[in-house]
């Protein structure tokens, strides 16, 4: 008898709660943020998840998608593959998101995204920058930045007439795209005419850089400039390191550099560093300038680098693609809507989709750190 | 490969040594006695550094205050964590320890995310702390000089501590055998108690150095560097002073040696190398170059 009274009120709470959820998910469109909010992705994950956030609480505040509002859910990857794709799979399956969205390094991408093509629901890549990503994850992903070879070009051509024609290299092997960013460098700076004079190696998260910079200094091969494949959270380290030691060469990096941490902990050292990435702040556009005052007003800092604006970006398209759509829980119809994206004018710039391809044709902005701010120099 | 590289590279491997050479005292202290793998032991090092930061924001306050009381609340989160995680547990067996300090680790760790966001902030010490002086081919920072020196009065300090005080005495017996200290009247706690404030007091301090060298911290930073001292203390013989010593700077010299001399496609394994290292010598040596047999613990 106890036991029949405890199952009945068992299967009651069961349905009431299920009934609730069902009237909630009539109100509200909900879209899963996958970002790496601790770790060492969290210097660029963390802005483009503000960024992100801004234009969901823009769109509710202008009254929502067709009268619906947007619901953000979002969990913390812990810049672990394994923690990214269990976060990728309770969105879908335990809080019924339509779309998810996040990610700025491809490792985390492809981990979640195998989740995402699985159960058939559009993934929207905010900065993850593997050239053939979206091919290898499936049809239902799309990039919101360029690839990495887009960026390096962009480092190679720049460095190449404005630099200098011998490079010494650097580079993570622990990331797919440290070692992407630095092979396509390679390629281009080569073709171009430049040489690869040296190249040394390390391990994301390993604070010490003095065995490999006096190895540099022992043998330099006439170097004429460095080029550092890093994530963030080693950018600012690696400059200052090189700098204590000695090396006064200019540095030029991809968009991993772009990181407020490179001039917070270098400091007064932190000059004569160039930065390929997906956009300047400097730039006088308008809705660049609206996006810097709103981040700014939202969150009292301005955009701490690029990932900032691609989150917004990402967002932003997003809800023009639901807006589309009849039916926002037909995922089909969303990932449909998505790619017929035509001409879509983002912050980072225009962004358009085929069938054939789900990565945008971008342009990379190059940067220079000058007295801790990063100053615009031209676009390759 | 000139002489002056060979020194250079050395001395990068001297620096990085006696930072492990440091934490791994404290480590060696609380496994000599209470056989216990504090996982949160380089943790307490970050709540340290952490707690030093929000001080020098207080700008005026002098440097050797700041990092003093870095050092006290890293000795009274070492004493709470005892107080309510291991004194608890004790007796319990070494895997149940040792898979809770796992948990006390992620506690710290996530706690210091909360607080302080997960970002890696710049860490700067006063420019006389960190400014380099040269001798010849050798540069060392004074931080990196007043580090080695501290090595050596910690040495003597705890070495004095263990031969000639009652305390020392009754630490030495605790690590020989822990129930029959008790069953002669030796306040276990008293001494459990007295290892935690020696290990979170040099684990702070370590933090200075460590975050004073790069400049940069982050609510991690502190698990390998305790995972890596904790293998310096095995290396050189758990529960031996002198040992924690030797061990902190072989594996600090073995790493940068390997990351300066190796050819370049294989420098980003130094860690792998020094866990390789580390089951080399316990298959050769198991109680590790200056620790004593095991076999009269009870």
């Amino acid at each position: 008898m106890k036991k029949a009274i405890v199952s009945v009120l068992l299967a009651t709470t069961l349905l009431t709660s299920g009934l609730s959820v069902m009237a909630d998910e009539g109100d509200t469109i909900k879209i899963g943020a996958l970002f790496n909010l601790t770790g060492g992705q969290a210097s660029i994950d963390t802005p483009s998840y503000q960024g992100f956030k801004l234009k969901a609480d823009e769109i509710n505040a202008a009254g929502g998608i067709n009268g619906r509002m947007i619901e953000v859910v979002s969990y913390d990857g812990k810049t672990d593959q394994a923690t990214c794709a269990n976060n990728a799979k309770k969105m879908i399956d335990v809080d019924d998101c339509v779309v998810v969205s996040g990610f700025s390094d491809s490792n985390y991408a492809l981990a979640a995204g195998a989740i995402t093509q699985d159960k058939q629901v559009p993934f929207v890549i905010t900065g993850a920058t593997l050239p053939d990503l979206c091919e290898q994850i499936g049809d239902y992903s799309f990039m919101v930045p360029f690839g990495d070879d887009t960026c390096a070009y962009a480092a190679a051509e720049y460095a190449y007439a404005e630099i200098g024609t011998k490079c010494y290299m650097m580079i993570d092997q622990s990331m797919e795209f440290t070692k992407t960013l630095a092979e396509c460098f390679q390629e281009r700076f080569e073709e171009l005419g430049g040489e690869i004079v040296g190249t040394d190696n390390y391990m994301n998260g390993d604070p010490d850089f003095s065995a490999q910079i006096d190895k540099f200094i022992n043998n330099d091969g006439g170097a004429e400039f460095m080029f550092f494949s890093s994530v963030p959270n080693d950018a600012g380290p690696l400059v200052l390191q090189y700098r204590d030691k000695g090396v006064e060469l200019p540095i030029v990096s991809g968009d991993g550099f772009d990181t407020p941490l490179v001039a917070e902990v270098a400091g007064a050292k932190s000059y004569d560093v160039f930065v390929s990435t997906h956009c300047s702040y400097t730039n006088e556009a308008e809705n660049v300038q609206n996006f810097v005052k709103a981040y700014t007003d939202a969150y009292g800092t301005a955009p701490e680098n690029a990932f900032a604006a691609l989150g917004y970006d990402a967002m932003d398209l997003i809800g023009q693609a639901l807006a589309t759509v009849e039916d926002p829980t037909d995922t089909a119809a969303i990932k449909d809507a998505i790619e017929a994206t035509s001409d879509f004018k983002g912050v980072t710039g225009t962004i358009s989709y085929s069938a054939e391809s789900h990565k945008p044709d971008k342009t990379a902005s190059i940067l220079e750190l000058v007295d801790g701010e990063f100053q615009f120099v031209t676009e390759e | 490969m000139s002489f002056n590289y060979i020194l250079g590279q050395l001395i990068n491997g001297i620096k990085l040594g006696s930072i492990y050479a440091i934490i791994a005292i404290g480590y060696s202290m609380v496994y000599g006695i209470l056989r216990l793998i504090n996982f949160a032991h380089g943790d307490l090092l970050t709540v340290g550094v952490y707690t030093m930061l929000v001080l020098m924001g207080f700008s005026g306050l002098p440097i050797w205050l700041v990092i003093l009381a870095g050092c006290i609340v890293s000795i009274m989160v070492g004493m709470t964590m005892e107080r309510l995680v291991y004194r608890p547990l004790r007796g319990s067996g070494e895997e149940t320890t040792l898979i809770s300090s796992l948990a006390v680790s992620v506690f710290l760790q996530n706690l210091i995310s909360m607080i302080f966001t997960p970002q890696k902030k710049a860490f700067h010490l006063p420019d006389f702390l960190t400014v380099n002086h040269s001798l010849g081919p050798v540069s060392l920072s004074t931080i990196n000089i007043l580090t080695m020196i501290s090595i050596v009065v910690i040495l003597i300090a705890l070495t004095l501590l263990l031969k000639k005080t009652k305390i020392g005495m009754a630490m030495r017996a605790c690590s020989d055998n822990l129930a029959a200290s008790q069953l002669m009247g030796i306040k276990i706690n008293n001494v459990v108690v007295v290892a935690f404030v020696i290990g979170s007091g040099l684990a702070a301090l370590t933090g200075v150095m460590l975050a004073g060298e790069y400049k940069t911290i982050e609510p991690l930073m502190g698990f390998v560097p305790g995972l890596k001292a904790f293998c310096a203390a095995v290396l050189g013989g758990i529960g031996s002073l002198n040992g924690a010593v030797l061990g902190g700077f072989i594996i600090g010299i073995a790493e940068v040696l390997f990351a300066g001399l190796m050819p370049s496609d294989i420098t980003p394994y130094r860690d792998a190398f020094i866990f390789f290292l580390l089951i080399v010598v316990l298959l050769v040596k198991p109680n590790g170059i200056l620790g004593s047999s095991e076999g009269g613990r009870s």
